[in-house]
């Protein structure tokens, strides 16, 4: 009951958070506006349907995943600090809340804020690919295109259900990230956890650069060492982002639903974790 | 420990360190007691170690060393902070909810369910006089209406130990009043109270017992009785020639002259009787003006004291 009473003032005061609703404005609108955009180029005039969805679900899924990670970021970083400089943290711990109750209940308004966010980016996405779908099936130029590729645009299904993994995905790694920048709350000043989450979440999504650079000849055993270490302790938010097995289907992502299980699966763990190290440290914090 | 104390305090220590190592010693080995029932004032000036010693009791600091007992467990304790509340100076509120929402949220946090909390709400409200104001966003309240909502959440779970901390910073004088009242209240109702205030007059009138601490250190405990002495009583000579006046100036704190009349203010009694021995048949007596000491002088004097 407290976890969850936490949860909801946090979701309330979140969402009221005009840099919090203006990346969400900017994002939703931008979704929309792509619709107006793969119009303007027509590339279904010239290389079928499933080009011009090509486009929009990456711009769209992009577009999702950059607003998020701000949001993210910037929820992250203020919503323990936040409570210290409002002061409002003394008259609720002087109350019968255990400390991790506290740091579960504002955990846990932040995944329902980031929750309401990306399902309303989500639902903009799918609705304008779907959208984009039924409209392209009505003015498809099959003189323009090949007859192979004309057949293959009147089989693409009005609604793909990847599309929904897809938005999973992209809310599981702001999920992990949240976790991150609220366990580096409790250590770094608030502009130091900006700038420490956005790192992490570079560095994290440029894995497999990572682990090239530790294997690279020429490498010490230290380097080695030290890229090895960052490719295993941060998360790997690159194998979250499946713009490219949901562009190209042929990619080697052949389930989605049981790839996204297994990320959720990645991301709780690693969350977890997050949270498990947030509380200690809070534990011994003085406020 | 006494069942009849809500609060122990042995021997506190509270150091805070910066981040390149300095070190400061915000409460230096205090120890007192506070007796169940009992409203039991805590005065300072600013930076003496006040709020740094209830954050401490309320467990949100941790101290050095020392212990601190409150209602009979380690201070933080949740079974404590069942039974206890805190109002801090200048409560601060989720603003964007309303009067009523927020008080629904902190009884929330004492597991009260719905129906239960429903019914509190109201009543906290009628009591502290926001009755109409309930369903306003906590944007729109003065700071009076601000304070009022704080006491409200500190009377949430009918608390056997109360912490107020500078209760009535920056109020006027009918929200001063109504909270002097509600502190009176809780002592008839045999609550105890933790008073920490600048408001020296309040403390002197609603206290049972009075601690003062000065940079760190408990410098004075006990009751008014015990604290505030007789003070002083001012002497006033007419006619009095120098030769008399220099021989009674050894006796006195303070000599003032003001035209004919010479005033001595003498701090000790049998001082008094001396002055009037000395000065019979000199000069005329005008007036023997005792004067009681305030809990303001004695704050005044010690803080002086500490600053040399």
């Amino acid at each position: 009951m407290i976890i969850w009473a936490i949860a909801k003032t946090t979701v309330g005061d979140a969402l009221r958070r005009k840099v919090l609703q203006v990346f969400l404005v900017v994002a939703i609108g931008l979704i929309v506006l792509s619709l107006s955009f793969s119009q303007t180029l027509s590339f279904s005039s010239q290389r079928g349907i499933s080009a011009d969805l090509m486009l929009l679900k990456s711009f769209g899924l992009g577009m999702m995943a950059l607003a998020g990670i701000f949001i993210s970021l910037i929820l992250g970083v203020s919503l323990i600090p936040q409570e210290f400089e409002r002061r409002t943290i003394y008259t609720i711990l002087a109350k019968p809340v255990k400390r991790y109750e506290f740091i579960a209940g504002k955990f846990l308004g932040a995944l329902l804020t980031l929750a309401i966010t990306t399902g309303l980016m989500g639902i903009t996405f799918i609705a304008t690919i779907v959208a984009k779908t039924i409209g392209a099936h009505n003015i498809v130029d099959v003189k323009s295109v090949s007859a192979l590729q004309a057949k293959a645009d009147s089989q693409i299904a009005f609604f793909d259900v990847n599309m929904i993994w897809g938005v999973a995905l992209v809310y599981l790694q702001f999920m992990v990230l949240s976790s991150i920048v609220l366990l580096f709350s409790l250590i770094f000043t608030t502009t130091v956890n900006f700038f420490m989450g956005a790192a992490v979440y570079v560095v994290g999504f440029m894995s497999t650069v990572v682990t090239s650079l530790g294997g690279a000849e020429g490498a010490n055993s230290f380097q080695r060492a030290f890229f090895k270490t960052i490719y295993y302790v941060l998360p790997r938010f690159d194998q979250f982002n499946i713009p490219n097995q949901l562009l190209h289907p042929e990619a080697q992502v052949t389930n989605m639903a049981s790839y996204t299980g297994l990320m959720a699966l990645y991301g709780l763990l690693y969350t977890l974790l997050a949270l498990v190290a947030a509380i200690l440290i809070f534990e011994r914090k003085e406020v | 420990m006494n069942v009849a104390e809500a609060i122990v305090v042995e021997g506190l220590c509270k150091e805070y360190r910066s981040r390149l190592g300095d070190r400061m010693l915000a409460v230096n080995n205090v120890s007192f007691t506070v007796n169940e029932g009992e409203i039991f004032g805590f005065i300072g000036p600013n930076g003496a170690g006040k709020t740094t010693t209830i954050k401490t009791l309320l467990g949100l600091l941790f101290p050095t060393s020392g212990k601190a007992i409150v209602l009979g467990r380690p201070a933080g304790d949740i079974e404590a902070k069942e039974r206890i509340s805190y109002l801090p100076e200048s409560p601060y509120f989720y603003e964007h909810m309303t009067g009523a929402e927020v008080l629904d949220f902190y009884c929330q946090l004492f597991r009260m369910d719905k129906v239960a909390r429903r019914k509190k709400v109201g009543e906290l409200l009628e009591r502290v006089g926001l009755g109409k104001d309930g369903r306003r966003a906590l944007r729109q309240y003065s700071k009076g209406m601000l304070q009022r909502v704080g006491i409200a959440q500190a009377l949430i779970n009918d608390p056997d130990l109360l912490f107020f901390d500078e209760p009535t910073s920056g109020l006027d004088p009918i929200a001063h009043k109504d909270i002097q009242d509600l502190i009176l209240s809780l002592r008839d109702q045999g609550k105890t109270v933790f008073l920490s205030s600048h408001q020296l007059s309040d403390v002197e009138h609603v206290c049972n017992r009075v601690a003062i601490i000065n940079r760190g250190e408990l410098v004075r405990l006990g009751t008014m009785d015990e604290l505030l002495h007789a003070g002083r009583t001012i002497i006033t000579l007419a006619c009095a020639n120098e030769q008399l006046i220099e021989q009674i100036k050894p006796l006195t704190a303070h000599f003032a002259q003001d035209g004919d009349l010479a005033k001595f203010y003498v701090e000790a009694e049998d001082d008094v009787h001396k002055v009037l021995e000395i000065a019979r048949g000199k000069a005329s007596l005008v007036s023997v003006v005792p004067q009681k000491q305030t809990l303001e002088d004695l704050f005044v004097e010690i803080v002086r004291e500490g600053r040399k």
